[in-house]
């Protein structure tokens, strides 16, 4: 009797190589056939999906392959009266697709393609009285939500227009006993949460209030023995949780807790040397999604062929210190 | 997009899901389209909850899709009667349920039901928690359903009682329970609130709470969550908040506090008067620091010959304290020693020593049986640095060997861990011997920290260890007059910043490299004797004179 410990194994055929140029061609395809199945059904993220895609290729060098005209005229399109931008054309506001429209247009140098003050103006009204977001006008609340406000607001250098001091009251109402945060008071935690938190708390130079120790070992026992990384406790390894913890391991300074040559052959096994792009685990089907997380996270780990990422906004640093944006990181 | 195997499939087979797939894409755009254009021209009518409903079943992540369904049922809310309102809702629920079945996971879902829940006219909360009951048997972990059903005990006024006991249940028939013990941890404290008076009375409740993780960990000694959760009930005792050392210096007419925490806040009394002074962080880049400086106005306290009585007060805390400096003194301190402040067991909680020591019998007990298990190992040694830090010092390290060759992947984490308690070790020691000399040589320290307790400390020998730098907290160090660091592999000096007494500084066979890496030493003034050898900067070319310009006072330079 006893628990088995949930893991992958990865195949002795699984690619050790980098193929960045499978990965550019990959994303710089994805989406010229609109007929797509997964495509059009993931058009309720479509905005998120860009970011992705745009941030990947601007990591490997390659956003010129994007046509940066028409994604902008497609952002503008998305904006609302409200302020708020929405996943697509048709659909509604909300902060996650704000933040990744802002983040797409600080890529491109072009933030006053969109009505900047709206957006400041949709965002502030989103705080409630206890310091927590909405995601949007309904009402759901979620410590992401917390981040998208701040990631935002940072990016456009308007901070101040929010109460941040109610807002970390919120953040840290949300840590548990494990040093680690939820979606709200009382939620488990969760790597993609901890990711938005610490996040959180960087952007707002409130890293000190971080049990550091404590969260950083939580986050290194997500190293199972395939080297790959899982989002809690008894959960498969994802491809994505190698951006979610290691992000926010380097965030409190404490990467070095991760065995980086495990991560990063397990990184290197998500790719698909057929098609491009990586998958949340060897053997599955890739996306965006996954991919920019695992060129991200190989990033983080040092690979000098893709540019340096910035752990709190999962963007390039040289975007960020073109803009003038340095976040705090604990050492 | 998670969990999607690749299937590898012949042409014939290939052509056929295309197929299917491009049939599935047609109706899926011209429903959504019908959608769309309903909602453009402000219909919120039966057949665009149909249409809606088409879509949402096997998509429900569609959000912008349950924002018109609650258009629609708002609406409906304003023209029809409250029972067809509830009748309505009511619906809502059941198809809410299939959408929950087919895709247990859709944050969209979850927020429309708790939505559509606490808007119905008569909500059937006990229902709502037998849904969350049926969803966690599926799958314990699923912290969506959780979250739910925290909202719906809180809207129906379920005990915090009856849910502790539906996480004993969970607990005892289960595995995967690490959603149980994390709910257990914000429950317990709602019951049984801590005093702040010893004993606690909540120390019945709490062994009842031993009991139960052990009971877990002996049956299943790979339950990780257990173990979590067992660190966790160690160490929840809070450090009291206090002024833990105060410092005054006539030479730099200078006054240190160090507090518990990092904090703000502080007034200095001098002599019954009031000192306006400006306190700083001992680095800039140390913000959020628990040890402050202030530098006096000239001629305050430089008289030998005049006795001064400081107070400092932590003004949110209304904490204070004093400190005499007396004539002929050229500094005086006022501290609590780390033994006092149970510093170092601050980690563990404050619980009777017999109940620890049965726990600790315990666990070594089970390693007898799996010597593999590093989480035995890792709360053996836990349970020692409560019990007797400096008593067990030895079957610590031991332990910290067998951890580093059981869970290789994580010896990094259990070298710095090491590194911290054979600091606190050498904490205790050095306020045993009352010195104020801490060293601290050839021990494996990969990392530094409780700087702040070493306010006091006027020579440190770090040598022979692993350490790659002295950041910026090294400048607390604000009494060092003498660094002896050989042997490290430390490339960054940003800590000796403006280290007011520091003379002598070895940093023989380290990895300094760059003439910058050593930019800090000319912000300490009394700097006499270097020595650099065995480092790489020593191969720059003009290295000499570069630095006799960059360190000019220092006349004892080693190459």
């Amino acid at each position: 009797m006893g628990s088995q410990v949930k893991d992958v194994i990865i195949k002795p055929d699984a690619p050790t190589a980098l193929m960045l140029d499978k990965h550019a061609d990959y994303i710089a395809a994805y989406g010229s056939n609109k007929d797509n199945y997964e495509y059009t059904l993931s058009e309720y993220l479509r905005m998120s999906g860009m970011y992705w895609g745009l941030t990947v290729m601007d990591l490997m060098g390659q956003l010129q392959r994007m046509n940066r005209e028409e994604i902008t005229d497609f952002i503008k399109a998305c904006q609302h009266e409200c302020g708020g931008i929405s996943a697509s054309i048709g659909h509604d506001p909300h902060l996650l697709y704000t933040l990744s429209a802002v983040q797409i247009l600080s890529l491109y140098d072009n933030v006053d393609a969109i009505d900047v003050d709206k957006v400041v103006e949709y965002v502030q009204g989103l705080q409630q009285e206890d310091g927590s977001f909405a995601g949007d006008k309904w009402g759901e609340i979620d410590t992401r939500f917390s981040f998208c406000a701040v990631a935002t607001l940072s990016l456009l250098g308007k901070m101040d227009k929010i109460n941040v001091d109610k807002a970390v009251e919120f953040i840290l109402s949300c840590m548990n006993f494990d040093g680690g945060f939820g979606c709200r008071p009382g939620s488990e935690s969760h790597a993609g949460q901890i990711y938005c938190c610490t996040g959180f708390l960087s952007l707002t130079g409130q890293l000190h209030q971080v049990n550091a120790d404590l969260l950083g070992w939580w986050l290194c026992e997500r190293q199972l023995s395939s080297g790959g990384l899982n989002g809690r406790p008894e959960k498969l390894p994802d491809v994505c949780y190698s951006w979610w913890v290691l992000a926010s391991l380097k965030i409190i300074g404490r990467i070095h807790w991760i065995n980086k040559a495990k991560l990063r052959a397990f990184i290197l096994a998500c790719q698909d040397e057929e098609t491009g792009g990586f998958s949340d685990r060897p053997g599955d089907m890739v996306d965006p999604f996954h991919t920019l997380f695992g060129v991200a996270g190989l990033s983080l780990l040092g690979e000098e062929r893709v540019k340096s990422v910035n752990p709190v906004l999962c963007m390039p640093e040289d975007v960020l210190q073109r803009i003038g944006l340095q976040p705090d990181l604990l050492s | 997009m998670h969990g999607r195997l690749k299937v590898k499939s012949t042409a014939q087979q290939e052509e056929q899901k295309r197929q299917e797939r491009e049939k599935k894409l047609k109706i899926f755009v011209a429903v959504r389209d019908a959608c769309f254009s309903k909602r453009k021209e402000g219909i919120w009518d039966d057949e665009a909850l149909k249409l809606t409903q088409q879509v949402l079943s096997s998509n429900p992540d569609f959000a912008t899709l349950w924002n018109y369904r609650k258009e629609i049922l708002m609406h409906q809310e304003t023209v029809k009667e409250k029972d067809e309102v509830q009748t309505i809702y009511g619906a809502e629920l059941s198809f809410l349920e299939s959408c929950l079945q087919t895709n247990p996971k859709s944050y969209g879902s979850w927020y429309h039901r708790g939505w559509v829940s606490s808007r119905m006219p008569k909500p059937d909360w006990a229902r709502e928690l037998t849904l969350c009951d049926r969803c966690l048997s599926l799958d314990e972990r699923n912290f969506h359903c959780w979250d739910y059903r925290r909202m719906v005990v809180k809207m129906s006024g379920v005990s915090v009682d009856q849910e502790l006991a539906f996480t004993d249940r969970l607990i005892g028939s289960n595995f995967s329970n690490y959603s149980s013990w994390h709910y257990r941890s914000t429950l317990l404290p709602l019951l049984h609130p801590e005093s702040p008076e010893p004993p606690s009375p909540c120390l019945k409740p709490l062994l009842k709470e031993y009991e139960l993780v052990q009971n877990a960990f002996f049956t299943d000694p790979n339950d990780q969550s257990a173990w979590f959760y067992y660190r966790w009930l160690l160490g929840r005792a809070e450090r009291e908040d206090m002024i833990s050392c105060v410092y005054v210096s006539r030479d730099e007419e200078r006054v240190a506090v160090a507090f518990s925490r990092p904090s703000v806040g502080l007034l200095l009394v001098l002599d019954g008067q009031p000192q306006r002074v400006e306190w700083r962080s001992v680095h800039p880049r140390f913000k959020h620091s628990p040890l402050w400086i202030c530098d006096l106005p000239p001629g305050t306290i430089s008289d030998i010959s005049y006795e001064h009585n400081l107070t400092v007060h932590w003004t949110e805390k209304h904490i204070h304290r004093d400190c005499a400096l007396y004539t002929g003194r050229t500094e005086s301190y006022c501290r609590d020693s780390a033994m006092d402040q149970e510093l170092f067991r601050s980690e563990l909680s404050v619980e009777k020593t017999s109940v620890l020591q049965s726990e600790l019998q315990s666990c070594n007990q089970l390693q007898e049986l799996e010597p593999l298990n590093k989480w035995c190992s890792l709360t053996i040694i836990l349970l020692m640095r409560a019990l007797d830090p400096l008593g067990y010092e030895k079957e610590m390290l031991a332990h910290f060997q067998t951890l580093r060759e059981v869970d290789s992947m994580r010896s990094a984490y259990y070298s710095d861990l090491c590194s911290k308690f054979m600091i606190e070790n050498t904490i205790l020691k050095m306020e045993y011997a009352e010195v104020r000399v801490f060293s601290i040589s050839d021990k494996n320290l990969t990392t530094l920290c409780h700087l702040d307790q070493l306010l006091l400390v006027t020579h440190i020998n770090l040598s022979s260890n692993q350490l790659q730098r002295l950041p910026p907290q090294f400048a607390m160090l604000q009494c060092l007059e003498v660094l002896e660091a050989d042997n490290n592999s430390i490339e960054n000096l940003e800590g000796l910043y403006h280290l007011p007494k520091l003379e002598e500084v070895l940093l023989k066979n380290n990895k300094i490299s760059t003439l910058a890496d050593l930019q800090p030493l000319a912000s300490c003034p009394k700097l006499k004797r270097l020595d650099l050898r065995g480092n790489p900067v020593t191969q720059i070319a003009n290295v000499e004179s570069e630095l006799a310009e960059l360190l000019p006072a220092v006349k004892d330079l080693l190459l």
